[in-house]
């Protein structure tokens, strides 16, 4: 009895993460706003600049419920050593 | 026919079924086995290419190639003549507008329901009378499971991983109607939204499970519960607007037609209507007030309802227009409503089905 299969193979190769940051003193960290707590978001901004003292671009994200658009990642991941990209809520 | 997937050779049908079971290619209820001569019936009956896709399926990107679809539509119990309402639900899913993105991994309860409208209803027995929200019917079952299949294995949405809604709903299996038009004074869903009369469409909307509204009477008396029910404090809309709908039977509608209301005036009713003050929804707790200024520091909520002054009276929608009604169910006491996801998604979207040439 011959059927077809529902899916589509699992991906072949998964990249390897980044190297890890040494610290934040320094860094430059994408802080992608994703538009849903502002005030939480602008908090978090304060305390990698002023507290940890890490250079800050700060993004904004058109919808928190929707993946960013792929310019946005892009702009997100040039000449950044890190990035965060999201909150819980 | 150029079919690519993966061919699986099993000695009997049940260990088929139970293959399914084990690699989590089913729902958690049986399917039927996508044999290749059933997935090529589909794909036949609608003449396109097979590895045409509708696009990537959220949140895991799977592509939704007609044959991927064809196979899981088979899955779901659909005929080669349920195929292109399959299609046009798919590619109402995935305009971006939906945002199934997030509808398929929120923590709220909304699932996409699939409206069918035009000739192509009747024609292939959906349900738009007596318990059309039930079981009983192979069209609205099928076309309904078909889809979710697809969002499970395309779009890998399970429920211990990817899909985040804590309480869930039990559209997850199948959540598709028609609307019922022969026995209905007002122009369809579809005609409304820019389809031409007597054209065949499908319409998705993220939406709670169809809540119960006693309605009859009036059309004062039943707009009257039917604003009520429409301003729940449980539900997303009074606290972040985004879409609701209104389902009302065909003796609803009649009633309403025979005093004057046209759908247009019902609508506007509700949407002065169905409003609380602003302290009755702060009264709620905190974190709806978060989101309340979530959205309004993110633009969507708009200025002109003062959000400090406790006399405000907070509507459920942002715009008339945003509170969707279809007739449909059987003639008696009952309506429905079923609250959208709020701001964050899930809105209305219109799709034609391309019948074969």
């Amino acid at each position: 009895m011959e059927f077809l299969s529902p899916v589509w193979p699992a991906a072949a190769a998964v990249r390897p993460p980044n190297k890890r940051l040494q610290g934040i003193q320094g860094a430059r960290i994408a802080l992608v706003d994703d538009n849903l707590d502002t005030a939480f978001t602008t908090h978090l901004e304060a305390l990698l600049t002023e507290r940890a003292g890490a250079k800050v671009r700060r993004l904004v994200k058109p919808s928190g419920t929707a993946p960013s658009p792929r310019e946005l990642i892009e702009e997100a991941a040039a000449g950044t050593d890190a990035a965060v990209v999201g909150i819980g809520l | 026919m150029n079919l690519v997937s993966e061919r699986l050779n099993v000695d009997d049908y049940e260990e088929a079924i139970e293959l399914f079971y084990k690699r989590h290619w089913t729902d958690g209820l049986p399917v039927v086995l996508p044999t290749p001569r059933r997935v090529e019936a589909l794909i036949e009956h609608v003449g396109r290419d097979p590895q045409e896709s509708l696009g990537a399926i959220p949140p895991r990107g799977g592509e939704a190639t007609l044959e991927k679809l064809a196979i899981n539509a088979v899955m779901g119990g659909c005929q080669p003549e349920h195929f292109p309402v399959v299609l046009a639900a798919m590619e109402a899913l995935l305009d971006p507008a939906h945002n199934l993105n997030g509808v398929s991994q929120t923590t709220h309860m909304c699932v996409s329901l699939i409206i069918v409208n035009g000739p192509i209803a009747r024609e292939l027995g959906f349900n738009s009378r007596d318990g059309v929200f039930g079981n009983g019917y192979r069209a609205n079952a099928a076309v309904g499971r078909a889809v979710r299949l697809a969002l499970w294995n395309l779009g890998g949405a399970f429920p211990w991983d990817t899909d985040k809604s804590t309480l869930s709903h039990p559209g997850e299996y199948a959540f598709c109607i028609a609307e019922e038009e022969e026995d209905n004074p007002w122009p369809p869903l579809h005609v409304e939204r820019g389809c031409p009369p007597g054209s065949d469409a499908v319409t998705v909307f993220a939406c709670e499970g169809p809540h119960s509204v006693f309605c009859y009477g009036t059309p004062e008396e039943m707009l009257h519960v039917l604003a009520d029910s429409l301003q729940a404090l449980g539900s997303n809309n009074i606290h972040v607007l985004g879409q609701t709908l209104v389902t009302l039977n065909p003796l609803n509608a009649e009633e309403f037609a025979k005093r004057g209301w046209s759908k247009q005036d019902v609508r506007m009713y509700l949407w002065e209507h169905a409003r609380r003050p602003l302290a009755e929804v702060r009264a709620c707790g905190v974190i709806h007030e978060q989101f309340r200024k979530m959205e309004r520091d993110a633009g969507r909520y708009p200025l002109r309802y003062d959000l400090e002054n406790p006399t405000t009276r907070l509507p459920v929608t942002a715009s008339p227009e945003d509170i969707h009604i279809i007739v449909a169910g059987g003639r008696s006491y009952f309506a429905a409503v079923l609250p959208g996801w709020g701001g964050f998604g899930g809105f209305a979207v219109t799709r034609p089905i391309r019948r074969p040439r």
